[in-house]
């Protein structure tokens, strides 16, 4: 083929510029809405561009001890969650690849089974207030925890570390455990770093787990807060019980639109670093057993 | 001095193996116990579980002393209009998230595959994934404050000199407003497997298409998509077992009032009267009853796939 800009590359270009101006316009309006002068955001006359550049919004943000301690929560569920995870995860996984396991192919069918039959809603939940974690942070992280996608993934991932390395090991006398904690996890860097990420999005964006398991607002992770305030419009109640010592009054609607891009910019920030893990996450994902 | 025999020091060295292996053994269990407990416990429990969708289930009593009521909520399910409503609502979201959120992945990964400047690609790729890492809750709120009355969307209907509407209080948008916000979402992320598999195309059948005159529409008519086929057909079915799994968390945040004659679907529902509104044992029967036609549905078409196209993920 010739290197001369063909009609269809002129067609193809614009067609996929329009769609991501459909993906970003969405982000860059509530941006702009969140960084206009109220007067402007009042006359809804904020397009793709702030006028009248203020951030007394985010000053507002920022002294919300509400917000903070949400983020809190959500920071401990993330970490704490995706810890527990991979540790689960990994362990479960490396026994399922050695021959000497007991019992192998039986355990792995009985995982493979709950990918066909999914947990119900109203037994789990039944399930977790038994055993006493409702209303706890536990409840966010254990019933999450692990998932047959994930074991099989980190499982085929195992199998792949050279067996020769795994026998040398054995000969110099190392044990299982050392090898798995010496060997295997050293060498598997990238799918650890794959399947918390993973987890560690999910956590950060889950809220229906919080919406059934916990009733102290002081637990609330962030998107439950944000649930309440931006969707459920209590950002108006919210806006009459704080005094602002700014001068400059600010909108619901812009509050709204802040407390969005706050609750954003962290992933959006990160994102990008980290995109070549998530492709090939889902890509692992994809693989047929 | 007698000088242990080879044969016996074989002997203990098998020993020493044996106690190794034994020891091994030990330790590969104790790795699998904590994994395994978690799958017995939040996955096996729940089934069993299920039984109380044949109980009157009483919270103080348990599941061992609620009394049995057999088939009562299940035929008391079918005697409810509103539950009609809601499966009508499960099946027209799901069937219509299907028709147009199933190709829209494989569209936009054809599309990218066309582009020749790596750069662009990959920008184009960083752009369309990312709404996938957003959560609902700031998805929907986006998406409320676009469609709202006052609007953006609204104002540039109005500037072209239609009128407005409020899309997420309207019965007739609830069902676009929710595919559409999921095909924003989702596109991007779901064109990696189809670009995987794109990939993984070998340049000689397109070389041989263009010998034998194929432009590029006829190269992607002809060697693209019969390639993507298998792909296509393992996504469709791992989809179509979900047809009545609607996202709670998308649907919860879009549910208002104004449209939950139209809105509310199973899932929503189970959470509606089921959690908040305490009726366990009812909404387990409905739950089971959505379970059995997802799962009726996977085997049945992947049976009938293996039959046609002789793809299937079992």
């Amino acid at each position: 083929m010739t290197k001369r800009v063909s009609v269809f590359d002129v067609g193809l270009a614009t067609v996929l510029l329009f769609l991501c101006g459909l993906m970003l316009a969405p982000l860059i309006h509530i941006i702009s809405i969140s960084l206009s002068d109220p007067l402007f955001a009042q006359a809804k006359l904020v397009y793709f561009w702030p006028k009248g550049l203020q951030f007394g919004v985010y000053q507002k943000i920022f002294a919300m001890d509400e917000m903070w301690r949400a983020m809190g929560v959500s920071i401990v569920v993330t970490v704490g969650g995706t810890l527990i995870t991979l540790v689960l995860t990994s362990m479960l996984s490396y026994s399922l690849t050695r021959g000497r396991m007991p019992y192998r192919k039986l355990v792995m069918k009985l995982i493979l089974i709950t990918f066909v039959f999914p947990a119900p809603i109203i037994p789990s939940f039944l399930l977790v207030k038994s055993i006493g974690m409702l209303d706890t942070l536990w409840a966010l992280m254990i019933p999450a925890a692990t998932s047959a996608f994930g074991v099989i993934i980190m499982k085929t991932f195992f199998q792949g570390v050279s067996n020769e390395l795994l026998d040398a090991a054995k000969i110099d006398g190392c044990t299982e455990a050392g090898i798995f904690t010496r060997i295997v996890l050293p060498l598997s860097k990238s799918v650890l770093a794959t399947i918390g990420l993973f987890q560690a999005v999910y956590h950060w964006n889950a809220y229906f787990p919080a919406l059934m398991f916990i009733r102290s607002k002081e637990l609330y992770p962030l998107q439950v807060l944000l649930q309440n305030l931006v969707v459920k419009k209590g950002v108006n109640n919210f806006m009459g019980d704080v005094q602002f010592e700014l001068s400059m009054p600010v909108t619901p609607e812009m509050m709204s639109a802040g407390i969005i891009v706050f609750a954003t910019i962290p992933i959006l920030l990160v994102y990008p670093f980290l995109q070549k893990y998530f492709v090939k996450g889902a890509m692992l994902g994809s693989l047929k057993e | 001095m007698a000088f242990p025999s080879i044969t016996d020091r074989e002997k203990k060295g098998d020993r020493v193996i044996k106690r190794l292996a034994s020891r091994d053994e030990f330790i590969l269990m104790l790795f699998a116990v904590p994994g395994l407990l978690y799958f017995l416990v939040f996955k096996y429990m729940p089934l069993l579980g299920n039984v109380i969708a044949f109980q009157n289930y009483n919270i103080f009593k348990g599941i061992w002393d609620s009394p049995w009521v057999g088939f009562a909520h299940f035929s008391r399910m079918f005697t409810f209009d509103e539950f009609f409503r809601v499966l009508m609502n499960s099946i027209r979201l799901g069937f219509f998230s299907l028709l147009f959120g199933f190709p829209a992945p494989i569209v936009l990964a054809l599309l990218i595959n066309e582009v020749k400047h790596l750069w662009f690609k990959k920008t184009v790729q960083t752009i369309v994934y990312m709404p996938h890492f957003l959560s609902w809750v700031i998805v929907g709120s986006i998406f409320i404050n676009l469609l709202s009355y006052e609007g953006i969307v609204n104002q540039f209907l109005h500037w072209l000199g239609l009128s407005r509407t409020d899309f997420v209080t309207e019965d007739n948008f609830f069902l676009s407003v929710l595919i559409g916000t999921g095909i924003w979402k989702e596109v991007g992320w779901g064109t990696i497997i189809y670009l995987a598999a794109l990939s993984g195309i070998n340049p000689n059948l397109y070389e041989a298409a263009m010998v034998d005159g194929a432009g590029r529409w006829k190269q992607m008519w002809y060697v693209t998509l019969p390639c993507l086929w298998p792909t296509m057909i393992v996504v469709l079915l791992l989809s179509v077992g979900q047809i009545l799994d609607a996202n709670v968390e998308q649907v919860l945040i879009f549910l208002n009032p104004l449209v939950r004659d139209v809105g509310e679907v199973f899932d929503t529902y189970v959470y509606n009267i089921g959690l908040v509104g305490g009726q366990y044992s009812y909404t387990t029967a409905i739950g089971l009853f959505k379970a059995t036609i997802g799962i009726a549905l996977v085997f049945g078409l992947n049976a009938l796939s293996r039959r046609l196209t002789g793809e299937s993920i079992y």
